[in-house]
């Protein structure tokens, strides 16, 4: 598993995240801490970089950022839907997905390889 | 867990296509990176926090794109609304002189009450410029709103922009629940308490 080379333990704080969850490349606030909680699920998140031409590339994902309400995120931008899911992306820069949202639970998560927490 | 803010503004951008609502929508970024897996599917909303007099405001801000003519948004689109970001191409006469149209489409449809503001977009673009400032600023005049020129592209005066909108909404919102709320006043206040707070503005805001 990919995700698992980077140490999140300390990143984690009776379930919450201890620090503020950023953009990896232009800083943008995603969200603050302790506003979103640790939680493993599966889910095959399309990569940021895309070969064009070919088949949209995913990697396949575990460790996310359960955000329970999406006005708990300080900035972030929603995709429009595809199949039961938005794909989130830095409101910034718009990079992305930096994780999806469930439209039919309206949970969003975020994946923690995909952010850096600072 | 506890709500994190104080008001919920749901705002619009809308506009003829070409004149860079998808930059005005909130980009305070210069680097844009869109990359072309997201590019496709295309951007539904955003969210955006922002700190106005002390209190923390949530902005939903959606934009028009795929549905660029006036005569495609009715009301359903604009149910919620509570601001809308008018925006032109100050480079581009057709985008300001559709405004009016725009203006018609929104006043058929949307609340009477929703904030208006005139944004002319581009403006680093002076030497193609076609529209100038003067006219902009007469049109919001003759409709009564607010106007300010931008450059999505350099960040100029786009964060300014919402905030005014937002800090308009905010002081139309505070003065409604004042008018629901007589101030202080004895034994009445406490009499109308609890019938108050369901018909508070928020509980009307559904979200999607």
């Amino acid at each position: 598993m990919p995700d698992c080379s980077e140490n999140y333990e300390g990143e984690i704080q009776d379930g919450f995240n201890i620090r503020s969850i950023k953009c990896k490349y232009c800083n943008s606030t995603i969200l603050k801490p302790l506003t979103a909680t640790f939680t493993t699920i599966e889910f095959q998140l399309p990569f940021m970089k895309q070969i064009t031409g070919e088949d949209v590339g995913t990697e396949d994902l575990s460790l996310f950022w359960l955000v329970a309400d999406m006005l708990i995120f300080e900035n972030v931008g929603f995709s429009n839907t595809v199949g039961n899911n938005k794909y989130l992306i830095c409101a910034d820069c718009e990079s992305g997905p930096i994780g999806y949202f469930d439209v039919i639970s309206k949970k969003s998560y975020v994946a923690l390889n995909r952010i850096k927490h600072c | 867990m506890a709500k994190t803010y104080d008001y919920l503004f749901k705002l619009l951008l809308i506009g003829d296509s070409g004149v860079g609502k998808t930059c005005v929508l909130f980009r305070f970024s210069e680097d844009a990176f869109n990359t072309t897996f997201i590019s496709t599917i295309g951007i539904d909303f955003k969210i955006r926090t922002i700190d106005l007099d002390g209190k923390k405001i949530k902005l939903q801000i959606w934009d028009t794109a795929g549905q660029e003519r006036f005569r495609t948004i009715t009301t359903a689109y604009y149910r919620g609304a509570m601001g809308i970001m008018l925006v032109y191409d100050i480079t581009n006469e057709k985008s300001f002189e559709n405004i009016k149209n725009w203006i018609r489409n929104i006043e058929e449809n949307a609340s009477s009450d929703v904030e208006k503001m005139l944004l002319g977009n581009k403006c680093e673009l002076e030497d193609k410029r076609q529209v100038s400032k003067e006219r902009g600023e007469q049109l919001a005049v003759e409709y009564g709103i607010k106007f300010i020129e931008t450059s999505a592209k350099a960040s100029i005066r786009v964060e300014e922009a919402f905030f005014t909108l937002a800090r308009d909404i905010k002081a139309n919102t505070e003065k409604k629940l004042e008018a629901s709320n007589p101030p202080k006043g004895g034994h009445q206040l406490k009499a109308t308490e609890p019938q108050r707070k369901p018909t508070n503005w928020l509980s009307r805001c559904t979200l999607l």
